[in-house]
């Protein structure tokens, strides 16, 4: 993972950043998170800072702790110029909480082992999916391909969509959803046009193989064929969400 | 035994619930002389992780006038299957399912640890949630492609079987049908032209006769989940569309000349709004949002008219009574905020502009309706976009952090009266024995309206004692009330949240100690604020402020020690310490100070007030302030300007702000680039740690605060200066001597003074 403060340089191949805000368009815009972070749960928390101190009950402010001044710099001689220095490596008085290292993947994604697997589901999907929604999702995915040669898309896109066809090979519907999810917030300028078209490629598989789950369940045991056109009529799109 | 903070900390993380007084005085003559009346912060759906629903429905007192629901306080009778309700004494017999009850098998809603319960009931019919977007196309072109993507990108967060519609506006209203094939339609209405609701659903043809598909509705209940009209569809099925409609939007094409505003006409696309939803899915959970990037400034609801040269109104206006428009646009949000309110549907405002855009007239919309309100300069700015990503954030359990339609009841035991809420609600005007004649806030009803809320909507409950004191409560008796919010959940369904607490009388002739040492100082300091706020909207400025300084005279003759005539010897107990310096800075807040804020921006601020927990309103009444150093941990430090020392770095918590500030020194030596030496790779760590603080509010907080780093002589450290005490100013900077701290600026009363002032008052017999 790679955390870096507002400010400081974006480092946009993880998918745990913070960005500086908008400050051409906004007053002190603040940083963006991406959306890993923002979704992220449990994780190093700190207290809340939501202490304060009673002002004394005449109202007259505490005198400051008497200022020792830093430890002595062991080594170092104070600097003769006016300005102090601060004390070097001492104790940090910041509870520094070390981000967990998540290894990077340095690999460029190629397009054919991106494209083509959604071309297969898509094409797995034909006869299940309304003709018309097929079409929509095709020009989706041959808009993907257009940006992808004509390199308009960022590295991170590219590496995310590579590891979303995984989850999208093996099933994990709700973990390609939340990838699709994830891009959309983080890259929806590049990606809002075709992603769209994963997203509902997504759901479309989703419901084709349970589906196909329950044909195969349902030749098996007969009686379980009174729930089967009740299912297949409600969740024409799927809902990615509903199993979490 | 637990202390009092324990105690508070646990009903408050339990019961979503904290009182001003924890111990009751048990006469109305006594309660009226505490000052701060019976009150409390009521969080209704607090997020207990540790709370899973029971899937059955609560059982309700028998009397017609009472219906409470059983609880942990109700005496039960095991052997002749009775239990008595702790509100009226009605003996009731438990339902055929509860035969099996006795001491070791009982049911959840009787254990004390279920003084809050959740039941999840399972009849009715269940309705998706719908979004309809209303969309401002009068933007600069950067702010309109911005604002397109954040909408796209929110159709990949709405829950998938939502309904979604899209209402776009500029000198036009277009309410686009939405389908999925591949024409769009929409109906072009003219912006000038207030219609009524009937005129709305006939022209959109939305009446019966106009829609067999609503007729067809009984003949195949179950089968077909919801019909919806061709302006809503599922995000799941018309999300492609949808997004091809949004990128094909186009800024207003209507010329704009020199000089002029464009004609914005929010009033009637928001009508629309109301009206579309009204007609066809009335009391079922919905959110119009409006997104607008400027002033309405044509037909019913116009805010400034469009001549550049004439600015819209400020506060200076306003006293001037020379706000033109602003009466007559106030009364037609007030009529949308009410029908939207009996609709049970919720108002969102998103206005993201440099000027005002009218949310002094507007704010009834989500105030009245617990709808957003959320003000930007640009939609193109982190702010705004990730404020919006949170409405549709999730919690623990992956449901959304919304609700909506939510009824709110308030029972009492019959000491008591309920005098009035002030919230993100509206009343319901249900009468009834337990309601007091005397208002604070919204009053009159036991019941309010709640249309949209989240885990963190509280609401100000204010209570009357009326038991009269010639008529003693016994000793070690309690006093109950019982909340009861039924409402829709994200996930849909059907909800009931019972929350049943008691709390002891004390005399408060014999027992004064007690009552004192119950008070919650920090509960109190937030219920007297969100009164005096709500006087705010409608009384003059220094009215108020006058009333918040005699409550708190009256609190500190009543409360404090001291000998009369001598103020030096004043003292106030623990319980009470902090509520003086909370009143101080709640003065100075913006929420009653209009100096330096246009109407828009205090319009913002008391609506957020009006609905934050505990917590959060404390911060935004006083700042937190934390100091990083060398010489130790962060810690809380005064707000005050003494705080501000050369070697220390500042972070400022205002809620709407976060601030960094670094002292004089730090400053230097980050100048001087100390932080990249390796040999002081400590100080880098001290730079870093206020940041990494910082972060972590601002990932938590709603809406995204504004983000200012700056230092000590930096512009803006305005930010800092204006928040803090000023304990040493010019004026009296050599009595102070040393270089303790900053002087500010100004011939506002520090802290110091007012307290002097409030002691002489306090002991004066005079007053």
């Amino acid at each position: 993972m790679t955390r870096c403060p507002a400010g400081g340089a974006e480092v946009e191949m993880a998918e745990l950043y913070v960005k500086p805000g908008n400050k051409e368009r906004g007053w002190n815009d603040p940083p963006q998170f991406s959306y890993g972070l923002q979704t992220q749960t449990g994780g190093p928390k700190r207290t809340p800072l939501t202490k304060r101190v009673a002002a004394p009950q005449d109202g007259s402010p505490r005198v400051p702790t008497s200022e020792t001044s830093g430890p002595p710099s062991v080594g170092h001689p104070p600097p003769s110029s006016k300005a102090s220095r601060p004390p070097p490596m001492g104790t940090c008085p910041a509870a520094s909480v070390e981000p967990p290292s998540s290894p990077v993947t340095e690999s460029e994604a190629l397009i054919e082992d991106v494209l083509r697997p959604l071309e297969q589901a898509l094409e797995d999907c034909r006869g299940h999916t309304k003709k018309q929604v097929y079409d929509d999702i095709s020009r989706r995915l041959a808009l993907l391909q257009e940006q992808w040669t004509g390199g308009k898309l960022s590295m991170p896109v590219k590496k995310r969509m590579a590891l979303l066809v995984q989850e999208l090979l093996h099933h994990q519907w709700d973990a390609a959803d939340d990838i699709h999810r994830s891009l959309m917030v983080d890259h929806v300028t590049e990606v809002s046009q075709w992603m769209v078209g994963v997203k509902r490629l997504i759901a479309e598989k989703r419901s084709l193989s349970s589906e196909e789950a329950k044909e195969e369940k349902s030749t098996v045991t007969p009686e379980n064929q009174t729930v089967l056109g009740f299912h297949s009529l409600h969740n024409p799109g799927g809902s990615p969400d509903s199993l979490k | 035994m637990a202390t009092y903070l324990e105690f508070i900390q646990q009903n408050e993380e339990r019961d979503g619930v904290r009182f001003s007084w924890n111990v009751w005085p048990s006469s109305r003559l006594e309660a009226t002389r505490m000052v701060v009346p019976l009150a409390c912060l009521l969080t209704p759906l607090k997020e207990r992780p540790d709370l899973p629903p029971v899937q059955y429905e609560p059982v309700l007192c028998s009397r017609p006038t009472c219906k409470a629901v059983l609880n942990p306080l109700c005496q039960v009778d095991y052997r002749a299957k009775l239990w008595a309700c702790n509100f009226c004494f009605q003996r009731n017999q438990f339902p055929p399912a509860y035969t099996g009850i006795s001491e070791v098998n009982q049911p959840a809603e009787l254990m004390p640890q279920f003084s809050t319960i959740e039941y999840m009931i399972q009849r009715g019919a269940r309705s998706p949630l719908i979004f309809l977007y209303v969309v401002d196309t009068c933007l600069e072109e950067d702010d309109l492609q911005a604002l397109k993507e954040s909408l796209q990108m929110s159709l990949s967060l709405l829950p998938p079987d939502a309904l979604v519609g899209l209402i776009t506006f500029g000198r036009m209203v277009q309410v686009h049908e939405l389908s999925c094939e591949g024409i769009s339609k929409s109906y072009v209405f003219r912006g000038t032209k207030d219609l009524t609701a009937k005129q709305i659903q006939d022209m959109l043809g939305l009446t019966k006769s106009a829609m067999p598909m609503q007729q067809a509705r009984p003949a195949q209940p179950q089968e077909q989940p919801f019909v919806s009209s061709r302006f809503l569809q599922p995000v799941h099925k018309i999300d492609m569309n949808l997004t091809d409609l949004l990128g094909e939007l186009q800024r207003d094409p209507w010329p704009v000349t020199q000089g002029k505003r464009p004609l914005r006409s929010t009033g009637v696309a928001l009508s629309i709004a109301v009206g579309l939803l009204e007609g066809t899915f009335p009391n079922t959970g919905a959110r119009i949002m409006l997104f607008t990037g400027g002033p309405p400034t044509q037909g019913p609801g116009m805010v400034v008219g469009d001549e550049l040269k004439t600015p819209i109104r400020s506060w200076h206006d306003i006293e001037k009574d020379n706000a033109r428009f602003m009466k007559k646009a106030t009364k037609h949000y007030e009529m949308l905020a009410n029908r939207t309110a009996a609709n049970g549907h919720c108002i969102d405002i998103y206005a993201c502009a440099l000027d005002q855009t009218g949310l002094l007239e507007m704010k009834c919309c989500p105030n009245l309706t617990g709808g957003h309100m959320v003000m930007g300069d640009s939609f193109n700015t982190s702010l705004f976009k990730q404020t919006f990503q949170r409405i549709f954030s999730k919690d623990f359990n992956g449901d959304f952090r919304m609700a909506f339609g939510a009824t709110l009841e308030v029972k009492t035991s019959r000491e008591l009266k309920i005098a009035g809420a002030i919230g993100p609600c509206v009343s319901l005007n249900v009468k009834g024995p337990c309601v007091s004649e005397n208002e604070l806030g919204v009053g009159g009803t036991s019941q309010w309206k709640i249309c949209g809320l989240d885990p963190t909507s509280t609401l100000g409950i204010y209570f009357e004692v009326v038991n009269q004191h010639n008529a003693p409560i016994p000793q070690g008796g309690r006093g109950a009330i019982q909340f009861v919010t039924q409402y829709q959940h994200s996930s849909t369904q059907k909800r009931i949240r019972v929350t049943t607490i008691a709390r002891n009388w004390a005399d408060a002739q014999s027992q004064l100690r007690h009552i004192e040492a119950a008070f919650d100082q920090e509960a109190a300091a937030v219920l007297m604020a969100r009164l005096g706020v709500f006087r705010a909207e409608s009384e003059e400025g220094p009215d108020v402020l006058r009333w918040l300084d005699r409550q708190l005279i009256r609190l500190c003759q009543k409360f404090g020690q001291y000998n009369k005539e001598d103020p030096t010897s004043f003292r106030l107990s623990d319980s009470f310490s902090l509520y003086p310096q909370f009143m101080f800075h709640l003065r100075r807040s913006p929420f009653l100070q209009v100096f330096n804020n246009s109407p828009d921006e205090s319009s913002y601020y008391r609506h957020h007030f009006a609905r934050q927990d505990l917590t959060q309103s404390l911060i935004m009444i006083q700042p937190i302030l934390y100091s990083y150093s060398f010489h130790g941990p962060p810690e809380p430090v005064l707000l005050d300007s003494s705080s501000i020392l050369a070697d220390r770095i500042l972070l400022m918590d205002t809620f709407f702000q976060i601030v960094i500030y670094l002292g004089e020194t730090i400053a230097q030596w980050r100048k001087a680039g100390y932080q990249d030496m390796p040999e002081y790779e400590n100080f880098k760590h001290l730079l870093q740690a206020p940041l990494d603080d910082a972060q972590e509010i601002l990932q938590a907080r709603f809406p995204m605060p504004r983000y200012i780093n700056t230092e000590h002589g930096g512009s803006q450290a305005r930010f800092l200066l204006s928040k803090v005490n000023p304990s040493q100013t010019h004026n009296n900077l050599y009595a102070w001597g040393q270089e303790t701290g900053a002087p500010i600026l100004t011939d506002d009363v520090s802290l110091q003074v007012f307290m002097d002032h409030l002691k002489k008052l306090a002991v004066s017999s005079a007053s």
